[in-house]
């Protein structure tokens, strides 16, 4: 049970981070006045992940709390098999990103081609929309196994 | 898969989260267990049926 509160207590600071981060980083955005559509783009990100995290972690609090495990056997099979089929599901994003990369510069960052760290943000971007879009669907199907 | 797991816990006056602290899972397993959406392992269906003094062939009903 200790161990359970000093995970929830790891991710806590985990979340802290990436909210100064995200404020850091919308705050030099603002100050630059670089307020493009990319920089909006890659602070909903974080912003989304922060909100889910303090409902995550709160939920979570309570039922450790009240002497429930942090995880147990349906929860780490939903982990499993979120995991695998977010990493499934990105291998056709990569795809779609190296097919329409054109597109993508065009439309977001009014370039021809896209650099290496607006290829991998992307790419990384949609693994976490894909991860929290898988866990909220197996969270509530219930069974896993089909 | 159907479960008498609901009338076994209230056979023993137990809550959902009595008999989730009591087996070590968490509340929404046993929820979505007595609902029957959820295939638990063995070693969980023992254990549940250990708590409430039955077995698994009792508890748990396969289609």
């Amino acid at each position: 049970m200790e161990n359970d509160k000093k995970r929830l207590v790891i991710m806590a600071i985990l979340t802290v981070t990436l909210l100064a981060g995200a404020v850091l980083f919308g705050y030099k955005m603002v100050l630059e006045k670089e307020i493009t559509l990319p920089n909006i783009a890659s602070l909903i990100v974080p912003v989304v992940l922060i909100v889910f995290m303090i409902f995550f972690i709160g939920r979570r609090y309570k039922d450790v709390s009240k002497g429930m495990p942090l995880e147990d056997e349906r929860s780490k099979n939903i982990m499993n098999r979120v995991a695998a089929m977010s990493f499934y599901t990105s291998l056709y994003w990569l795809l779609a990103i190296s097919m329409f990369e054109p597109f993508f510069a065009k439309v977001l960052f009014s370039s021809e081609k896209l650099d290496a760290s607006q290829t991998t943000g992307g790419a990384i971007a949609g693994m976490a929309i894909f991860f929290a879009i898988y866990w909220i669907y197996y969270n509530h199907k219930g069974n896993i196994s089909n | 898969m159907k479960t008498r797991i609901k009338e076994f816990r209230a056979k023993y006056n137990l809550t959902q989260e009595d008999l989730a602290k009591k087996v070590g899972v968490r509340r929404e397993t046993i929820v979505f267990l007595e609902q029957g959406k959820y295939n638990p392992s063995l070693k969980l269906a023992y254990d549940i049926a250990k708590t409430l003094s039955s077995t698994i062939d009792e508890l748990f009903i396969f289609d």
